[in-house]
């Protein structure tokens, strides 16, 4: 009896020992085991691979911040000093238009070009770290520098369009041409388009396809406008034929009779 | 520069000798020169004057009078800061008590004008004597409908030509002058302008003006009315803003002036249909611009005086006085490029010119129309100065 139940415990015990599923589990729960805590750590390794490039980054970017403010502050200080709109007002005397004064515009770039100099520097210097602490190469910082020298394309181009189309509105307005407002959507239109091929040459985004589509849609609103204004004015292009040929030798300079003196009134 | 001497030696032996009055002859044509000789010997005695000048005798002339060569530039419509740099100095060699200075075709002034405009400085203790022409009604047409409402309403000058190209000076007055011209040199401004009203305002000198008469005014070599517009009333801005401190202080209203002759009015039916085409145009083109300089309810006036046919168009007083008060804010505070906003009012000036023809001829006189302008100004200058000192409150 006693060998009986001492084979049955045996029996028993080797059943349980020998079971595949409880193996299989423990063997389970420790391979995931395993496997997250490389990926925990080669997350860490990475991210302690990273840490000093940012640190460097935000370090760059604030100690240069800081020196942009201190040279801010002492160039408006000097310039305000040697009395510096004064002497730029009267150097350029009208000309001088943006909406800021001379000194507050000098004393702005200074700090701007600190910053924008601290962000390259913090760049580098992250892009240094990361490339020697990582073992993967990183694609992404040129095309981030290649998207900030865009985005200043983007803004130069804007300003530079609403400049020209408003120079270019007042002109013909002013010239009664009766088409301004188109001239002057068509020129704004044909710097946008160049701004934005140039952009998007400048990330590298298109390749030919860009060119051929800026060449296609410049030549076309080139064209378009061309036949704007050579249809809408062919009357006054023949009237002004037909007057020189009759009164050559009266007028020499005659471009805009709406705005030259005549005969009857006297501007001045 | 050149320093070519075109005087003869034998004019030059009184060079240094002292004058009660020195006339510096700004740079004309010979034949303008000559009559201003003329002029001047018979208005004045040989023994009181010398003349200063770069114009070269005609050939053939001969004149008792005493010359000094000044150095050459070239002609302009405009009194050039050298030519103020030229009188104190000229004045100050030879001890002058009156300074005059004759801008060019100044042979149509009439010797009488000549002796009004010494005495002044010579006998009525005046610093700045201003001529005070008669022109026809549709000539100096800038100067009416801005030079002269600006300066009279903030500067209180009643003088009708601020921007006049003959002046009598006293000796202090041509060295302030000089001072204002050696300053606007050094920054390379050759053709800029100066305002000498506004300067004997801000000095404290007596400034009026002497009716002269008839006179041919030289008009700018570029007859654009869009450098010539961006020119003055730029420079005029720009005077504006550098005296700010002073304009702005309560200042007591001038004396009324004394009327003038009227001319007859000149045929300008023609040209209004243009300009007010011209307004139109703008009206329909330029309100992106304009809104960012005008207020909504002169954009909303303006809508409605766009609608008026050219026959029975006016520009209300009030309104242009509000318009250029704004244009002058705008400049102040850089709201736009400058040359854009110069260019901008263009169409506005055009509209009042329209305006103006048309109240005369509707039978009222040139100058009362533009006195009730100016007056216009001096109303509403309370305007100008709120918003040159709280700019951000957009008045309605």
């Amino acid at each position: 009896m006693q060998n009986l139940a001492d084979n049955t415990m045996q029996q028993a015990t080797q059943s349980i020992t020998a079971s595949p599923l409880y193996s299989e589990d423990v063997s389970i729960w420790h391979h995931m085991s395993e496997a997250l805590h490389q990926s925990l750590y080669r997350v860490l390794t990475l991210l302690i691979a990273v840490l000093p490039g940012i640190l460097a980054f935000f370090v760059a970017l604030l100690v240069f911040a800081l020196a942009g403010m201190l040279l801010s502050w002492v160039l408006r200080r000097c310039l305000t000093w040697a009395k510096f709109d004064l002497r730029v007002a009267r150097k350029s005397g009208t000309e001088w238009a943006p909406t800021s004064s001379p000194t507050e515009i000098v004393a702005r770039a200074s700090f701007w070009i600190c910053v924008l100099l601290g962000l390259v520097i913090g760049v580098s210097a992250f892009d240094t770290s990361y490339a020697t602490g990582a073992p993967l190469p990183i694609s992404l910082l040129p095309y981030l520098t290649h998207a900030v020298g865009a985005a200043l394309l983007l803004i130069a181009g804007v300003v530079v369009a609403r400049f020209l189309a408003r120079s270019v509105l007042i002109s013909a307005v002013n010239a009664q041409l009766q088409y301004a407002r188109v001239l002057s959507l068509g020129v704004k239109w044909l710097v946008l388009v160049l701004t934005a091929a140039m952009v998007l040459d400048h990330l590298q985004v298109g390749g030919n396809i860009v060119e051929l589509a800026f060449g296609i849609l410049f030549g076309g609103i080139v064209l378009t406008l061309a036949l704007a204004v050579g249809l809408g004015s062919r009357d006054l292009v023949s009237r002004s034929l037909e007057s020189h040929v009759e009164h050559t030798g009266e007028r020499t300079h005659n471009p805009d009779e709406a705005t030259t003196v005549s005969q009857s009134i006297r501007h001045f | 520069m050149a320093t070519v001497n075109p005087i003869p030696d034998s004019t030059l032996a009184a060079d240094k000798t002292a004058a009660d009055l020195l006339v510096l002859v700004t740079a004309m044509a010979p034949e303008h020169f000559r009559g201003v000789l003329a002029n001047l010997a018979s208005a004045f005695s040989h023994e009181s004057l010398i003349v200063a000048t770069q114009n070269e005798l005609p050939a053939g002339a001969q004149s008792s009078l005493r010359i000094v060569a000044t150095p050459q530039s070239t002609a302009a419509w405009s009194i050039k800061p050298v030519d103020f740099l030229n009188a104190a100095q000229y004045g100050r060699e030879h001890g002058a008590q009156a300074i005059l200075i004759l801008g060019p075709e100044a042979d149509s002034l009439s010797p009488l004008a000549l002796r009004s405009l010494a005495d002044a400085v010579l006998r009525a203790s005046i610093d700045l004597a201003v001529p005070h022409y008669s022109l026809p009604s549709h000539a100096s047409l800038i100067n009416s409908a801005i030079l002269y409402p600006l300066t009279r309403a903030l500067f209180a000058s009643r003088v009708r030509f601020p921007l006049s190209i003959d002046l009598g000076m006293s000796p202090r007055m041509a060295e302030r002058l000089a001072g204002t011209a050696e300053r606007v040199s050094a920054a390379n401004q050759a053709e800029a302008l100066v305002w000498p009203v506004n300067e004997a305002v801000v000095a404290g000198f007596a400034a009026d003006e002497v009716d002269v008469g008839s006179r041919a005014m030289p008009q700018p070599s570029d007859p654009d009315l869009n450098s010539i517009l961006a020119l003055v009333t730029g420079s005029l801005f720009a005077d504006i803003e550098a005296k700010a401190a002073l304009w702005q202080r309560p200042r007591r209203p001038p004396a009324i002036r004394r009327p003038t002759v009227e001319v007859e009015p000149g045929d300008g039916t023609a040209d209004v249909a243009r300009m007010v085409a011209a307004f139109q145009l703008a009206n329909a083109n330029l309100q992106e611009i304009w809104s960012l300089v005008l207020p909504p309810n002169s954009l909303l006036s303006l809508k409605r005086c766009s609608m008026l046919d050219p026959v029975a168009f006016r520009m209300p007083d009030g309104l242009w006085a509000r318009i250029v008060y704004d244009f002058l804010i705008a400049y102040r505070l850089r709201t736009i490029n400058r040359g854009h906003l110069l260019g901008a009012l263009i169409p506005l000036y055009l509209a009042w010119v329209a305006g103006h023809i048309n109240v005369m001829g509707a039978g009222t006189p040139a100058e009362r129309h533009i006195e009730a302008v100016a007056a216009a100004f001096e109303a509403d200058k309370p305007y100008l100065v709120a918003r040159w000192r709280w700019p951000d409150r957009f008045n309605s």
